[in-house]
């Protein structure tokens, strides 16, 4: 009986590690499925914080500051103001510092914060496009050396090769290769990491139909 | 035992759940939306709604801590025990001194950045601005209070002598920032703009950091450590430059050469000045930056260059008769600075460096030289008492010795005059936000001047105040003193400091894209050097003179699409009786008006930016000594009006190609007149205009940039 019990114990001791796991899981899967398909400035508003929160309860693991810091930028791509833009860019920008001190190797951080840089120059591309477009190019292909596999770090690279070509009315063939290889990497990237990002896949695509 | 299972086997929140809900709003009482409620180390927490509420369910029990943050605000923590049923927590938020919505300082100051919101010009408007071409001190004189001098190509600020406005490096001060230049013609800033992230230049009123300086202080500040690896080439049509920048983890190398020989160019374009051989210099300079620690950084500077020229000077009396002057000048800067925070509220600064400018020069093969080294080390520590007030302590030693020797011919007799001036000084200032409206900043600087053996106490003192989210009004206070000219201290070392007492009131209006402002200034001179009895050779500080006036400043990038301008414009009253003035008068330097506007538009089909600069500078004063009426230095020069233009190509993504030109309109700008010291048969006293070298001066450039990454180009450096 008395080993019995001390297994039951053991048994619910572990399930509440278990348990605690789960909950993480559950609820970053949860607001991960909400921040991509957040609507309006309040949903994503919302559910930025709720990824926060999480992010503050669980300062080992890096995935909320990186989805509180997409949300983040989410939220700054929406915005009209200049300045507005630049806090919603801030806010994000410290989260992923963060999340760059707990995974200092990892391509999809590294990846989000050139996506940071780059929303930046449309704040003032007469002044900051220089600048920034540069940036944002370099940590492109720092994430892609970190993780030739990486397929938004090579779709954002080739997004940042197609407005410097169109702008230099150039050839596009180096973006559109960029962008290709980008959409093959969609369709075979694995990553044991149920919570590690998705997103990107669409926007490949639609980048490629200027391609054709 | 049945108990116990079915009581382990509950779910907790049977016996323990809370309701926490309240309203989140700013100090005034107006609703938060958006804020972030949490529950301290858990996940239950809610954002707050339209209307500020908030309220979330929890199944922790306790004391726990209720934590809620909205940006722009400070966040805010509160102990909170949870008992079941239904908690209520309202919560004022207090507003982050944030650097956006903040009061600031900014009477006397204009500051440029890359990053911060609030800078008035980037380096980028700086090397863009039409007519400037590409130096730091010719874009700084679009800017109000400054009196545009263009024979010297230096800056002179509100009433001051061109010596009056220095210039300082990571803090660390530079003994002479300009190259040598021909007898009237301009000079140009030792450094380029594109080394520096950021320009603070001040016209007035600055910290107790900064001695030595009457007029205007220049604090640049050196860029951190380089981004990418990468090769660049400049062709210009007056010579070349290859720099290159190497980048490793947690330090950058950058390197450059410069070759800049006038000599073709002057072939092409007849000038006024009778060049023997126009001005060849060959410049190298280095940067070295290592990070050290969490968030230390080192950062190393040197630049060397020789440069020589030599030219004939016609007497005034007689033209035929012409003198030889031949220029060969030596520099060398170099400087070290580094920073670390020690722990979160204190942190620590510090350099040293040091400066050696010499000159040789021949007059008919007569050799003079001379010789000034000096280095200036210092030590700064800031710390935050609290959010809302931080004070900063610091030491200085600055060290000149100056040597000028002249061999007499006849006698075959070297002469020299010479000193050394050790100078010491201690600062300490203090910030203070009072609220986010407004800011007190208030400081001291003692200085033991060895040389004289005198100490000397300055105070500093400004206020701002923000009565609305976007006007601000500021006012400055302050006295500042520094060494008489090298060319005065050297005939006589017991010379005390010229001083200065500066009084100026400004209200600044920023928004994102638009900046106006205004400022009023008084500025009383005193211990200005003069000459006694009219000889150079007895002087005192028996001088002294006042200036005021006010300035207009207006910028907008917003109004018209892709379009940035701005204009200035300053009025200036000032008088002196200093040197050999026979009482107070303008002197020669200072202009009633300046105006000037920058214009620059991009046009992304043609990838290219156009820029042109108007500027207006009423008609400076001179003494005509055949006039035996009217008073010294009442007579004026014509106005002096420049419009120039330029424009920069972007026709791959790795080049650019610059072109531009001053002086379109080819206005024959006179600049002052000199007359002979001594009448001529008839006993008149001949007169010769100053004058440009030429109508116009024209540059074109190739930039092309080579670097793994093809996107990147030399427009930031421009």
């Amino acid at each position: 009986m008395k080993t019995k019990l001390i297994s039951f114990f053991l048994m619910i001791s572990l399930s509440t590690v278990a348990l605690a796991t789960d909950k993480y899981t559950e609820n970053m899967q949860k607001y991960i499925a909400q921040v991509y398909t957040a609507q309006t400035f309040e949903q994503l508003q919302s559910v930025t914080n709720a990824l926060d929160r999480i992010a503050q309860a669980e300062p080992t693991r890096w995935e909320p500051l990186y989805y509180s810091a997409f949300g983040n930028l989410m939220t700054a791509v929406r915005q009209q103001e200049g300045s507005k833009k630049d806090q919603y860019l801030d806010l994000a920008l410290a989260s992923i510092e963060k999340a760059k001190k707990l995974v200092p190797g990892e391509s999809e951080v590294i990846a989000l914060e050139g996506f940071v840089h780059m929303i930046r120059v449309t704040v003032d591309p007469a002044t900051r496009g220089q600048q920034f477009s540069g940036l944002a190019m370099q940590t492109f292909g720092k994430a892609v050396q970190l993780n030739p596999d990486n397929p938004r770090a090579l779709s954002l690279m080739a997004q940042m090769q197609m407005g410097t070509a169109r702008f230099f009315n150039a050839p596009v063939t180096e973006a559109c290769g960029t962008a290709k290889l980008a959409l093959e990497k969609f369709y075979s990237f694995t990553n044991d990491n149920l919570l590690a990002p998705r997103w990107g896949k669409e926007m490949t695509e639609e980048l490629l139909t200027s391609c054709k | 035992m049945k108990l116990l299972l079915a009581l382990l086997l509950l779910p907790v929140g049977v016996w323990a759940q809370t309701t926490v809900a309240g309203r989140v709003t700013d100090m005034q009482g107006q609703a938060i939306p958006g804020a972030n409620v949490v529950l301290k180390g858990t996940y239950d927490g809610a954002s707050t709604t339209a209307e500020g509420a908030y309220s979330f369910l929890t199944t922790e029990a306790g004391a726990h801590t209720l934590v809620v943050s909205f940006v722009g605000y400070q966040r805010y923590e509160q102990p909170v025990t949870l008992e079941g049923g239904i908690l209520a927590v309202d919560v004022r938020l207090a507003e982050e001194l944030n650097e956006l919505d903040a009061v600031v300082i900014s009477a006397g100051s204009f500051t440029a950045g890359e990053e911060n919101r609030r800078t008035i010009l980037k380096p980028l408007d700086i090397a863009m601005t039409a007519g400037a071409t590409a130096d730091i001190a010719g874009a700084l004189n679009t800017l109000p209070g400054t009196q545009k001098v263009g024979e010297t190509g230096r800056l002179f600020v509100r009433g001051g002598d061109g010596n009056e406005a220095r210039t300082f490096i990571d803090g660390m001060v530079v003994l002479d920032a300009y190259a040598p230049a021909a007898p009237n013609t301009p000079s140009r800033q030792r450094f380029s703009p594109f080394m520096f992230k950021g320009t603070s230049f001040s016209t007035g009123g600055y910290s107790a950091e900064y001695g030595q300086a009457l007029s205007s202080a220049l604090v640049l500040n050196s860029r951190d450590q380089a981004a990418q690896n990468q090769t660049d080439i400049g062709l210009m049509s007056v010579g070349v430059d290859v720099g290159h920048a190497q980048v490793w983890d947690r330090a950058s190398v950058v390197g450059k050469i410069q070759y800049t020989n006038i000599r073709p160019y002057y072939g092409l374009i007849d000038q006024e000045v009778d060049w023997k051989l126009p001005p060849v210099s060959l410049e190298g300079s280095g940067a070295y930056r290592q990070k050290v620690g969490r968030d230390g950084l080192l950062k190393v500077y040197g630049n060397y260059s020789t440069s020589d020229f030599s030219l004939y000077e016609a007497d005034i009396l007689d033209p035929t008769q012409k003198q030889l002057l031949e220029l060969d000048n030596r520099f060398a800067y170099g400087n070290a600075a580094y920073q670390q925070s020690l722990t979160d509220t204190w942190s620590l600064r510090g350099g040293f460096s040091y400066s050696l400018n010499e000159n040789n020069v021949k007059v008919d093969g007569a050799p003079a030289s001379e010789h000034e080294q000096g280095y200036h080390i210092k030590a700064v520590t800031e710390h935050s008492l609290n959010e809302s007030l931080e004070i900063r302590l610091g030491a200085e030693h600055i060290n000149r010795n100056y040597l000028a020797s002249q061999l007499e011919v006849a006698t075959q007799h070297v002469q020299s005059l010479s000193f050394d001036e050790p100078l010491t000084a201690v600062f300490a200032e203090g910030e203070w936000y009072a609220t986010t409206r407004w800011v007190t900043r208030a400081g001291v600087r003692t200085e033991y001047n060895a040389l004289t053996a005198r100490w000397s106490v300055d105070p500093r003192w400004s206020v701002a105040f923000k009565p609305s989210n976007k006007g601000q009004f500021s006012f400055a206070y302050g006295t500042f003193r520094q060494s008489p000219a090298n060319s005065l201290l050297r005939v006589d070392r017991q010379l005390t400091p010229e001083r200065a007492e500066h009084f100026i009131l400004n209200y600044q209006v920023l928004t994102d894209r638009k900046t106006f402002r205004v400022e009023a200034f008084y500025k009383k001179y005193r211990d200005l050097v003069k000459y006694e009895n009219g000889n150079p050779m007895t002087l005192s500080n028996r001088g002294n003179g006042y200036a005021q006036g006010i300035e207009l400043f207006w910028r907008d990038n917003q109004t018209i699409r892709n379009a940035d301008y701005w204009v200035s414009y300053s009025l200036l009253d000032t008088k002196r009786d200093y040197l050999d003035f026979p009482q107070a008068a303008v002197p020669y330097f200072a202009s009633r008006h300046n105006f000037s506007v920058v214009y620059k538009h991009f046009i992304p089909k043609l990838k290219s930016q156009l820029g042109a600069t108007y500027s207006f500078t009423s008609g400076r004063p001179y003494f005509n000594p055949n006039l035996t009426k009217g008073e010294f230095n009442s007579q004026r020069t014509p106005s002096f009006q420049d419009l120039s233009a330029n424009i920069a190509y972007l026709p791959k993504n790795w080049l650019i190609i610059y072109v531009s030109c001053t002086n379109l309109l080819g206005r024959d700008n006179i600049f002052n007149y000199e007359y002979s010291t001594t009448p001529n048969a008839s006993g008149e006293y001949v007169g010769r205009a100053v004058k440009q070298p030429a109508p116009r001066f024209a540059f074109i450039g190739v930039f092309i940039t080579i670097s793994k990454n093809k996107s990147v180009n030399q427009l930031p450096n421009l």
